[in-house]
C-alpha cells in the first residue's frame, strides 16, 4: 500500500505529491507566475513555522517577523564579507534560533495576551534597531543584498533557478516538520497545549519542550527570511515589523490552525490574492481583510478544512482520511497486532 | 526510612493560612488515607508534595532525598505520581493517546524529534498492558470525552500508574461515582501491588476503612490526629469534627 512502511503510516504520499507539484508547476504557470510561486514557497516556510507554535503548541505570537527579519538581515549584513551560501543560510538560521531561545526563555513566564504583547514588543525593538542603525543597515531605506546564491553548482541567477531553490527548501522544511509533529517530542508538545498541568504531573519538563519548539519555529522563520533576502536582493526594516507578523497570522488562520500544510496553503492564497488584487485595485488589503473576516466567522478550520471536506465528499470511502494531518498513526497496524498478542 | 516524609509544611494563600505545620510520613507499601472536612487543606498538601504548588516553609523528602525546592517533573522521576480531584485528562485525545503521553514520560526517547511516536514497540506494549489490566482496552480508540465518568476516573489512575511510581497520590478517587463504580474502584485500589505505596484523600468512610492501614485527620490545615484505623474510628473528637462542630458530613 502507498504510504506504508513495515505496516506503519508515513507521510510519503503527501511529500511525493508536493515534490511533483514543485517540479512540474513551472510548466503550467504563466511567465510572471514563477516569481510569485517562488515568493509563495518562502512565505509558506515562514507561515508553517508560525503555524507550528500556534497550532501545535498554543503559543500566539504577534512578533514572529522578528526571526524572519533577523534571518534576512543576517544574509544582507554578513553577505558583504562571506559568500558561501550554505554558511550564510546556516548563520541566519542560527541567529534567529538564538534570538528565539533567549526571548522564549524570558517570555514564557507570561501567557495569552501578555505573551503576545511581549513578542510584539520584541519584534518592535529589532525593528527600531534596524531603523536607527543607519550607517550599518541603511535605516529606513534598507540595504541591498550583494550575496548571490550558489549551492555548489554555479551561481543561481535565473528565475527558474531561484524557484527550484526555494521550492526544495520548502519541501525540506515541510518534511522536517512532518517528522517532528509525529515524533515523541512533537506529541509531548501537543499534549502540553492540551493540558500543561497534567503534563507536568506526568513528569515532563514542559518549559524545555516549549522553548525547544519556539526555537525551532524561530530558526525556521530565520531560514525563510534568509531565503527572502536572496529572492528580493533587498531588505528593509519592514521585514521585522508587526505588519508582516500579522500577515503571517492571517496566512495561518486562513490556511488552517492545527495543520502543517494549512499555513502553507494560506501563504499561497495570501500572496496570489495580494498580487492579483493589487493589479486591479490599490485597496487589495481591504479585499484580503474581508476574506480573512469570512474565514474567521465561518469557523477555525480554514482552507485545509474546506479541502478535506471536498476530498471526503468526492472520493470513495475507502480512500477517505488518508491525508488526515492530525493522525499519523495507522489503525490497521494495530488491528493486526491485536489478533496475535 | 520512610518513603515520603512531609515535615512541618505550611502554606498560605494571601492572608488565608491553609496549612499549618503539617507533618506526615508514608512507609513503603503503606495505604495511608487523609481525611478531614472540606477546606481542611487536603488537596493543598497534595499539591505541595507533588510540587505543583511551592510550600511556604517546611520540607518534603522522597526516600531520603530532599525535594522541597525541586520542580514537579523531577519528583516524578523519584517515583512520585498523582491523580487529580477534578478529572484532568487530555479530553480531545483518545484513551490510547492519553496513555502514550503518560508512558512516554519515563522513556529515554521522550526528547527525540524524528522517528514517529507510534513506531516505538515498547510504548505500544506498555500501553496495551496497562489498558488490558484496567479493562480499558476496548475503549482505546474512543476520545476521552466520550467515556463515562467512572471510566474517566479510572483512566485518571491509569495515567498516574504509567510512570511506575513507588508512591501514588490519589485525590478522592471515588468522588462523584455511582455506588457500583465506587465498589469497583475500591476493589481495584485494594488489588494494587504493595510495591506501590498509596496516599489517598477520601471522603467515603466505607472506602476509607476498606483500604486504609494508616489514617491522618486534617482539620483547619493542621494534623488533628494520626494513627491506625481502629484508633481513628474510636476517637470521639474525630466524630465531633465530622458530624458535630458545624462541619458538613461527607460519608
Amino acid at each position: 500500500m502507498i504510504g506504508r512502511l513495515s505496516g506503519r503510516r508515513v507521510p510519503w504520499p503527501g511529500v511525493a505529491v508536493l515534490t511533483l507539484l514543485v517540479l512540474l508547476l513551472p510548466l503550467v504557470l504563466p511567465p510572471f507566475g514563477v516569481g510569485i510561486a517562488t515568493e509563495v514557497f518562502i512565505m509558506a516556510i515562514f507561515a508553517m513555522s508560525l503555524g507550528l507554535i500556534l497550532g501545535y503548541a498554543g503559543l500566539v505570537s504577534l512578533g514572529h517577523a522578528a526571526f524572519f527579519g533577523a534571518g534576512a538581515y543576517t544574509v544582507a549584513l554578513l553577505g558583504q564579507y562571506v559568500f558561501n551560501t550554505y554558511l550564510l543560510l546556516l548563520s541566519a538560521t542560527a541567529v534567529a534560533a538564538l534570538l528565539a531561545a533567549i526571548s522564549g526563555a524570558l517570555f514564557f513566564r507570561s501567557t495569552g495576551a501578555y505573551f503576545l504583547m511581549l513578542t510584539l514588543a520584541f519584534s518592535q525593538v529589532l525593528f527600531a534597531v534596524a531603523f536607527q542603525a543607519e550607517p550599518i543597515t541603511g535605516g529606513d531605506d534598507g540595504m541591498s543584498v550583494v550575496a548571490v546564491p550558489d549551492l555548489g553548482f554555479g551561481e543561481i541567477v535565473g528565475e527558474l533557478g531561484l524557484y527550484y531553490m526555494m521550492g526544495f527548501a520548502f519541501l525540506g522544511c515541510y518534511l522536517l516538520l512532518r517528522l517532528f509533529v509525529a515524533s515523541p517530542a512533537g506529541k509531548v508538545v501537543k499534549g502540553i497545549m492540551e493540558n500543561e498541568l497534567r503534563m507536568r504531573a506526568l513528569g515532563y519538563n514542559t518549559f524545555s519542550y516549549k522553548l525547544f519548539v519556539y526555537t525551532l519555529a524561530g530558526a525556521m522563520a530565520g531560514f525563510a527570511g534568509a531565503l527572502y533576502a536572496y529572492f528580493n536582493f533587498y531588505v528593509t526594516p519592514d521585514l521585522l515589523g508587526w505588519v508582516l507578523s500579522g500577515q503571517a497570522l492571517i496566512m495561518v488562520i486562513i490556511g488552517g490552525v492545527g495543520t502543517l500544510l494549512g499555513p502553507a496553503l494560506g501563504a499561497a492564497f495570501f500572496i496570489v490574492v495580494q498580487n492579483y488584487a493589487s493589479f486591479y485595485t490599490e485597496y487589495w488589503a481591504l479585499v484580503l481583510g474581508l476574506i480573512f473576516i469570512i474565514f474567521v466567522l465561518l469557523g477555525r478550520g480554514g482552507l485545509m478544512h474546506l479541502l478535506r471536506a471536498v476530498w471526503n465528499r468526492t472520493l470513495p470511502s475507502r480512500f477517505r482520511e488518508r491525508e488526515d494531518e492530525m493522525e499519523p498513526e495507522e489503525p490497521a497496524a494495530e488491528h493486526q497486532k491485536e489478533r496475535t498478542p | 526510612m520512610s518513603l515520603l516524609a512531609v515535615n512541618g509544611v505550611s502554606k498560605a494563600f494571601g492572608s488565608l493560612q491553609v496549612l499549618r505545620d503539617v507533618s506526615l510520613e508514608v512507609q513503603p507499601g503503606q495505604r495511608h488515607v487523609i481525611i478531614g472536612p472540606n477546606g481542611a487543606g487536603k488537596t493543598t498538601v497534595f499539591k505541595c508534595i507533588t510540587g505543583l504548588l511551592p510550600a511556604d516553609s517546611g520540607s518534603i523528602a522522597i526516600d531520603g532525598t530532599d525535594v522541597t525546592g525541586m520542580p514537579a517533573h523531577s519528583r516524578v522521576s523519584l517515583g512520585l505520581a498523582c491523580t487529580f480531584q477534578k478529572t484532568n485528562l487530555f479530553s480531545e485525545l483518545t484513551v490510547e493517546e492519553n496513555l502514550h503521553l503518560a508512558v512516554t514520560a519515563r522513556k529515554p526517547y521522550r526528547f527525540r524529534i524524528w522517528k514517529p511516536l507510534s513506531w516505538y514497540e515498547d510504548l505500544q506494549r506498555d500501553t496495551r498492558e496497562l489498558l488490558q489490566e484496567w479493562d480499558l482496552w476496548s475503549r482505546r480508540r474512543h476520545r476521552v470525552d466520550e467515556l463515562s465518568y467512572g471510566e474517566q476516573r479510572i483512566l485518571e489512575i491509569v495515567l498516574a500508574l504509567a510512570s511506575k511510581p513507588r508512591i501514588l497520590l490519589l485525590d478522592e478517587p471515588t468522588s462523584g461515582m455511582s455506588p457500583a463504580e465506587t465498589a469497583r474502584t475500591t476493589s481495584l485500589i485494594q488489588e494494587m501491588p504493595r510495591s506501590v505505596a498509596l496516599l489517598v484523600i477520601e471522603h467515603d468512610m466505607d472506602v476509607v476503612f476498606s483500604i486504609a492501614d494508616y489514617i491522618t485527620v486534617l482539620h483547619h490545615g493542621e494534623v488533628f490526629l494520626s494513627g491506625p484505623p481502629e484508633e481513628v474510628r474510636g476517637d470521639e473528637r474525630v466524630r465531633e469534627i465530622y458530624f458535630g462542630g458545624g462541619a458538613r458530613p461527607h460519608a
